[in-house]
């Protein structure tokens, strides 16, 4: 390359470039003195900080806040608890520290690392829960071994108990450790690792205001790990007071009732639609959620097929079977296809779109107006109303009583239920609605289905006489009873009519009367409703096989001036009026005598 | 590819000593600080010093001229790596300054400041007078600001700074005159006033106050400072031993085995430590720079002096920074730091200074 020959005169910039590099020596020269500085002449003052420096911060937990009941029965408290926290700084030997520690608290070593893992990155010094909800005798082999396990410490903190066991467990829901994906994706939240939330119920419906400030203190150690003093302490504050509309009386009532079958109880304050009692069997302990459960039990929880954690009060779908005949009345009347005097004649049975249906009374009950056939829960009187009245006019009636969607109670996980029509079979099922479906629709059959909050809620409305209402725990919190529109209302004179027959039901002899209480003019509606095809379930029974029905009771009382609706399933109870009225009854009765001993005081 | 034997003989096998002796000081320093935690940072970083050293060896055996004429390409491809960062890059802690080919990261950034090593060596190597005119001034100002500017919107102030370090050594090299100094600096004033308003995010004007004063924030951005101060002062002249900091073993240290590696050298090693390693620098870079009286032309003194600058500059910044004299901004500390790309790019500087030395003979 020829012009490379011909060296440039490059001086200059040769010149500049050593100034610029004697420049940064110089530079480096005072870096090397500032060093000099900071680790010769001030080291004393670094090597204190450095002994000084290991803050430590330990959380003081606050206590949940309280649940109480309407009369301040405590049905969810705190008690002073333990737990176990290791400081990996003291560990000695890890693997036979592991060993250890998984054979003093019983924990497997693959779930101890696992919880350390948690925490991989945080200094050494700072504790790790690993185990807690431990009681004193629990701790005792750990203190009495202190010794031997320089890594643990053992603190108390505030733990949930719940007084009653499983006194209205579905109401109040349980509490679980927060997983660090759910920490993740709610960080507003400051959620510690760790710490029990509400899962389900009440506990999780407010477990923003039940949740209090966790405390600190922040305490200096020394490189040996003794806490040389404290440098600040933030007390912790407890949750917040959450007041239930809730009567631990009743609901102990409804529970005792419950005991041994599958069903739910609800009652409703039919004034403000706060919920005083709602019970949901089989159930279970939620004190047992809180010192973890092994994996044996919480596997036998979720896979019991009594499912014990479903609350079947608004999760339940069940066919309303009669109870859907309030239903056919309040349209048909509002509607002006019967009036209360229209009459139907039973003879047991008839034939409608040519098959023969029958009325659960063989003999037939003769001639009747709607009264009498709300009374007798007559299925040849619906029959007939319902091929009158069509589907359509059947659906918009049931969902102007609330059927086919949330009442908006403060619990999570509220079925919506179903209210068939010809569009819904169409998107649905692709096929169309063949007119013997609405027969049965008529009498609560199909594939109508209803969770019991919304025919408590039901009842209730139709007991104020069509105030609406929003059944709720917690009365501030609530929005206030959902507005209607006053086109859907139905007619005044429709709601006396259709309780007039309530009333008969369970006072003139009906159906209902096993609900009946001498002085409080209880007015409801039965319904048992078939769990199995009419063929099957007579295959079933020339077989010698006992065929049960899930029976309703839905009611309220007193007829003028309603104070309480009450609404009853139990699965595979039989009759409705041999077996929910009763326990309905027994709501009634005992609502009726604190009514009085409150009016006495 | 052919290397002639006599250009074999021309490398400055100091130089690479020096560079490989520095490299594996880091590889202890990080083992000593990344022990405990899963990764084997050392490990890899080993990996990274070979990848690194065989890329540096790459870069000799094509002369550099080559790489001169290239420039133009290159900075091309630079400008379009860094607006496709910008406008593709998920954010990562905050910044875009990292796109994914496939298996591979890429920090476009780094390789910026490579190809403007070479896009100035060709602009300036044909600029013989004493003083730069104002017409050269800009259009060099305008070749410099394309890639600056994406580089400050990823945001990445730690690259951005050494950049303009580069840019600024340059046009010294060049020649400025006092007017333009007076120039420069007011305007790096106004634009720092502007920018701290209007540009900087909070959490970056949080480390320039953390510097005035790390006790206001103890446990947010001076946390790291003052962290690093006691691991340092409590180091003392012989340190706490190898892999027996206190600061570093028990966590108290932020970045350990990247930003803060002197840190650890500083407390494990002590003062002894900090005056080997700095000497060594001193050494390294004494070697690279006085090395411009071998270059055999204009591009190559360039080429020299810019290069050593890149490294002078962040090996600078970053031990002010660790003993808080200085922002937080995230510049690692050449040789020294765990991280591939780092490493790479002082590689291939370092390379491209032996290329010019072992080349400085013109008919070669």
């Amino acid at each position: 390359m020829p012009e490379n020959r011909i060296y440039e005169d490059l001086t200059l910039v040769r010149r500049r470039a050593n100034a610029v590099f004697w420049a940064i020596a110089v530079l480096i020269f005072l870096v090397l003195s500032y060093y000099w500085k900071v680790q010769i002449l001030e080291h004393k003052k670094y090597t204190a900080l450095a002994e000084a420096n290991r803050i430590r911060q330990r959380v003081l937990a606050a206590p949940r806040g309280l649940i109480l009941d309407r009369n301040k029965v405590i049905l969810a408290d705190n008690k002073a608890s333990f737990k176990v926290s290791l400081i990996r700084e003291n560990v000695k030997d890890e693997a036979a520290s592991m060993a250890g520690i998984s054979r003093l608290l019983g924990i497997t070593e693959p779930t101890l690392r696992g919880r350390v893992d948690l925490h991989k990155d945080s200094p050494l010094f700072e504790p790790i829960v690993i185990a807690d909800g431990l009681d004193s005798r629990d701790v005792a082999p750990i203190e009495s071994r202190r010794r031997e396990f320089p890594e643990l410490v053992v603190e108390s903190e505030p733990q949930r108990t719940y007084p009653n066991g499983g006194l209205a467990a579905h109401v109040l829901g349980y509490l679980q450790e927060q997983t660090p994906e759910e920490i993740r994706a709610r960080p507003d939240r400051q959620v510690r690792a760790g710490e029990m939330v509400g899962k389900t119920g009440v506990e999780r419906e407010y477990d923003d205001t039940l949740r209090g400030e966790d405390g600190s203190v922040y305490e200096v150690v020394d490189s040996l790990g003794r806490v040389r003093g404290t440098q600040a302490t933030v007390h912790p504050t407890q949750g917040g007071e959450v007041i239930l509309t809730l009567d631990a009386d009743l609901q102990r009532i409804a529970e005792e009732a419950l005991e041994g079958r599958e069903g739910v109880v609800v009652a409703l304050d039919v004034e403000t639609g706060g919920v005083l009692a709602l019970a949901s069997y089989p159930t279970y302990d939620p004190n047992r959620f809180i010192t973890r459960f092994t994996p044996a039990e919480w596997s036998e929880l979720m896979t019991d097929p009594l499912s014990p954690l479903e609350n079947r009060a608004i999760r339940g779908l069940y066919a309303p079977g009669s109870i859907f005949k309030l239903v056919m009345s309040m349209g048909g009347l509002d509607s002006g296809t019967v009036t209360p005097e229209t009459t139907a004649y039973c003879s047991g049975s008839t034939q409608i779109y040519g098959a023969i249906r029958h009325c659960w009374f063989t003999p037939g009950h003769g001639a009747m107006d709607l009264s009498a056939a709300i009374k007798n829960s007559c299925n040849i009187y619906f029959y007939s109303l319902g091929r009158k009245m069509g589907i359509e006019l059947i659906a918009r009636s049931a969902s102007r009583l609330g059927l086919g969607r949330r009442t908006g109670i403060d619990l999570a996980g509220e079925k919506d239920g179903l209210v068939p029509n010809e569009d819904w079979k169409r998107r649905t099922l692709h096929e169309p609605w063949y007119p013997g479906e609405t027969i049965s629709i008529a009498i609560g059959q199909g594939q109508l289905q209803v969770t019991p909050i919304q025919i408590a809620t039901m009842t209730a409305m139709i007991a104020k006489r069509g105030d609406p209402v929003r059944p709720h725990f917690v009365e501030k919190d609530v929005e206030g009873p959902p507005a209607i529109d006053p086109a859907l209302a139905f007619m005044k004179s429709t709601y006396e009519a259709v309780i007039a027959g309530m009333w008969r039901s369970a006072n003139e002899g009906g159906t209902g009367q096993g609900a009946r209480v001498e002085g409080f003019d209880v007015c409801g509606k039965t319904g048992s409703t078939q769990t199995m095809s009419r063929e099957s379930a007579a295959k079933l029974a020339q077989a010698g096989r006992e065929v049960k029905t899930h029976s309703w009771f839905s009611g309220f009382a007193p007829r003028t001036g309603p104070r309480i609706a009450v609404t009853v399933l139990v699965e595979y109870g039989g009759g409705g009026g041999a077996t929910a009225a009763p326990v309905a009854g027994r709501i009634f009765d005992k609502y009726r005598s604190k009514l009085a001993s409150e009016a006495g005081r | 590819m052919m290397i002639d034997r006599r250009l074999v003989r021309e490398i400055d096998w100091v130089l690479l000593a020096l560079i490989l002796v520095q490299s594996l000081i880091g590889v202890f320093f990080i083992y000593s600080s990344s022990h405990f935690i899963p990764g084997a940072y050392h490990v890899r970083q080993l990996v990274w010093i070979g990848i690194s050293f065989l890329v540096m060896l790459l870069v000799l055996a094509i002369d550099y001229k080559y790489f001169v004429s290239l420039s133009g390409y290159l900075y091309g491809l630079v400008v379009v790596l860094l607006a496709a960062t910008l406008a593709f890059a998920r954010l990562v802690a905050g910044t875009k300054s990292w796109i994914t080919l496939g298996l591979m990261q890429l920090q476009p950034s780094e390789l910026a400041k490579i190809v403007m090593i070479l896009v100035f060596a060709r602009l300036f190597a044909e600029y013989k007078s004493a003083y730069l005119t104002t017409q050269h001034t800009l259009g060099a100002l305008l070749v410099a600001a394309v890639p600056l500017a994406l580089i400050v919107a990823q945001p990445d102030l730690g690259t951005a700074m050494t950049f303009i370090a580069i840019i600024g050594g340059a046009f010294i090299l060049a020649g400025l005159r006092k007017k333009a100094i007076i120039v420069f600096l007011l305007a790096a004033i106004v634009l720092g006033i502007g920018g701290w308003h209007l540009a900087l995010k909070d959490y970056q004007k949080k480390r320039v106050t953390t510097l005035i004063n790390p006790a206001g924030d103890p446990k947010g951005s001076g946390y790291q400072v003052i962290q690093s101060k006691i691991a340092i002062g409590s180091g003392g002249f012989a340190g706490k031993g190898f892999a027996k900091g206190t600061q570093s073993q028990l966590r108290f240290l932020p970045a350990r085995h990247t930003d803060f590696i002197f840190s650890v050298i500083g407390e494990e090693a002590g003062f002894l430590g900090v005056v080997v390693v700095i000497a060594l620098y001193f050494a390294l870079l004494a070697r690279m720079f006085l090395s411009v009286s071998k270059a055999r032309d204009r591009a190559g003194v360039y080429i020299i002096f810019t290069a050593s600058l890149l490294i002078a500059f962040q090996f600078l910044i970053n031990v002010l920074m660790i003993i808080g004299l200085f922002p937080v901004v995230g510049i690692t500390l050449p040789f020294l730091s765990y991280g591939g790309s780092s490493l790479l790019t002082t590689y291939v500087a370092c390379g491209l200074v032996l290329n010019v030395k072992m080349r400085r003979f013109a008919n070669v």
